[in-house]
């Protein structure tokens, strides 16, 4: 009976224009006050301070700053010359560069739109001018930036981890097998348009050229493989790994490349730290709703209600599948998992689904909303770089989007795919 | 008008002094136990002090995402909507999210005075008063960023902008602009081809 008044509630406010993680916290006011009495409501100015004291989170403003620094500081640079120097001898190079460098890039910071305009402002003129059709240009970069959401490091992925209370490091280990993947699947569709329209060739292969480059971005190349592989090896934890992550992109900003520029260090400062404050009022606002919708029991009788229906594990997460595709087309990725995660956690739990195999499921699912229109930021972003129209995007786009389908349902039947390596290494 | 611009602009210069502030002395604290973990021991502060950080930071920041009117939401409805009923809804909408920050400060109050005399576990030293004090300063700074940047919201909201066009179009304008300052441009990269 309550949690249809809430849903709704909730809705109206949001689509009045209140900010998400106010109307979370309006809705949840509201419920207190209604079910648990005035002299309650203190409570709130504890539960917006613990709930947004978790450490796990910490994370997040760690690799918000580095991946601003890496894109300040020449490191995304000197990276995407070696990745054209290595595979811009194929045809529809340029499209691969394109996808390499939006699945490092993209999902680095908090903010979906900002990551594929740092790389899609200069990925998609520089395709335009080599003679791609814009649309295409646009709709290569979005599914690509959409998928990042799997590679490792992903702010969604850690929301997801402190949401569930899946291990943050299980989960980037399980998305390498489904990311490569999909990079491997988008790679083979561009290659497949390239030859069909004869897209451009780059330029020649020159071992020359590949030395050269690979010896200037070999102190960047160092940066992905000693952070994930320090964190992946259980030295350090996800936190301190971003962490080393910014003293390193730092050091080799500043010391090797001497491209650290101060004032716009400052700017990325400030972007990373209102984007984290971003996720994390929400994350805050959902601990007020998630303390009352626990102590309603609400979770546990949603479980009942699905198992009362079935409890194959397949049917459930096809049912779980088709529900996250329809939040991502309304919700971004950010506010869908602080949102929704917590309310089908006993369900997955009940099931028998691995907490850590769903992340996956979750992220994908929400990757391929983020390219569907009406909430559709990521794809947006492209579009307006590209200057083309929605549409003709999404019919450019409608091959990547089978693309990540394919992946999900993949990821989703064959539990092997991300489970494997997470299998092989810690359990 | 003069005097809103002013004091907004003033109010962004300090909430970003506070935010980088409490950016970099976060990301020391994280490393400073990394390397202590592996010379000696990790500080028994550790895990609590940074958690504290990360909440001063959300209401800090987060203050400052409410002068920007850059927290996350969905405008396009409201954007679709007659303006002889969509500008009601806006107004209701900016008193709702005064009147929870109102609740919210209040309570952070009632909290503070509860906590008289507690200290931090790990370092008696620091009163909960001093930690806690974020929740009522964080709430007044909401309230104040969401008045100073009211006029400018409600003119964009008659006018039928949303906030999602302006912030891609403010993204785009800024990659392209420290691009430029980077030499990475599009030209830099198809350039490269010829011998």
């Amino acid at each position: 009976m309550t949690l249809p008044f809430m849903i709704i509630g909730l809705m109206g406010l949001i689509l009045m224009g209140l900010p998400i993680a106010v109307a979370l916290a309006v809705v949840a006011t509201v419920a207190i006050v209604v079910y648990q009495g005035v002299e309650m409501l203190p409570n709130i100015g504890l539960t917006m301070f613990e709930g947004a004291s978790s450490f796990p989170l910490l994370a997040i403003p760690m690799f918000v700053l580095a991946g601003a620094i890496m894109n300040t500081g020449g490191i995304s640079k000197r990276l995407i010359a070696f990745a054209s120097a290595l595979f811009g001898f194929i045809r529809g190079g340029l499209a691969m560069i394109n996808i390499g460098v939006s699945l490092f890039f993209a999902e680095i910071s908090g903010s979906a739109v900002a990551d594929v305009a740092a790389t899609g402002s200069v990925l998609i003129p520089a395709m335009k001018k080599r003679g791609y059709p814009s649309a295409f240009a646009a709709a290569v970069t979005s599914s690509s930036a959409s998928l990042a959401i799997i590679i490792p490091p992903s702010i969604p992925m850690i929301l997801y981890g402190v949401m569930s209370g899946a291990s943050i490091v299980q989960l980037f280990v399980a998305g390498i097998v489904p990311g490569l993947l999909g990079a491997a699947g988008l790679m083979a569709l561009s290659y497949y348009y390239a030859r069909k329209y004869d897209w451009p060739v780059e330029e020649v292969f020159q071992f020359k050229r590949v030395k050269q480059t690979a010896k200037e971005a070999s102190w960047a190349l160092t940066l992905p493989i000693i952070i994930l592989g320090s964190i992946f090896g259980g030295f350090v934890t996800a936190t301190e790994g971003a962490g080393l992550a910014v003293a390193a992109a730092i050091f080799i900003s500043a010391v090797i490349y001497r491209e650290l520029d101060l004032r716009t260090l400052y700017k990325a400062i400030i972007d990373g730290g209102q984007q984290t404050a971003v996720v994390m009022l929400l994350v805050a606002a959902s601990a007020l709703i998630g303390v009352f919708l626990t102590e309603m029991r609400m979770p546990q009788q949603l479980a009942q209600a699905v198992l009362a229906l079935t409890d194959n594990k397949y049917v459930i997460l096809m049912m779980l599948n088709v529900f996250f595709l329809m939040i991502g087309l309304f919700l971004h990725s950010a506010a869908a998992i602080i949102l929704v995660v917590p309310i089908v956690m006993p369900l997955v739990g009940a099931a028998g689904i691995d907490p850590v195999h769903f992340g996956l499921v979750v992220c994908l699912n929400l990757a391929i909303g983020q390219q569907t229109p009406p909430v559709a930021s990521v794809l947006i972003t492209a579009c307006s770089i590209a200057k083309a129209d929605v549409w003709s995007v999404t019919r450019s786009n409608l091959g990547f989007i089978g693309v990540l389908l394919f992946i999900l349902l993949l990821v989703t039947y064959i539990p092997a795919i991300p489970m494997a390596l997470v299998e092989f290494f810690y359990r | 008008m003069g005097i809103v611009n002013q004091t907004s602009r003033i109010m962004q210069r300090l909430l970003e002094i506070i935010t980088v502030v409490l950016m970099v002395s976060l990301t020391l604290v994280v490393l400073y136990a990394v390397v202590t973990r592996y010379a000696w021991r990790t500080p028994s502060w550790y895990d609590e002090v940074a958690a504290i950080m990360l909440v001063w930071l959300t209401y800090y920041a987060g203050a400052l995402a409410a002068l920007k009117r850059g927290h996350i939401g969905v405008d396009g409805v409201l954007a679709a909507l007659p303006v002889r009923v969509r500008m009601p809804i806006a107004y209701l909408s900016e008193a709702l999210f005064i009147g929870f920050f109102l609740v919210l400060g209040w309570a952070g109050l009632v909290v503070l005075d509860v906590m008289q005399g507690m200290a931090l576990i790990t370092l008696r030293w620091v009163p909960l008063t001093f930690t806690q004090s974020v929740i009522p300063i964080g709430a007044a700074l909401f309230i104040i960023a969401q008045l100073l940047s009211m006029p400018a919201h409600l003119a964009k909201v008659r006018s039928g902008l949303t906030q999602e066009e302006e912030e891609i179009r403010h993204a785009i304008a800024e990659a392209e602009r420290d691009n430029a300052r980077a030499g990475f441009t599009a030209d830099a990269l198809t350039r490269r081809d010829q011998p």
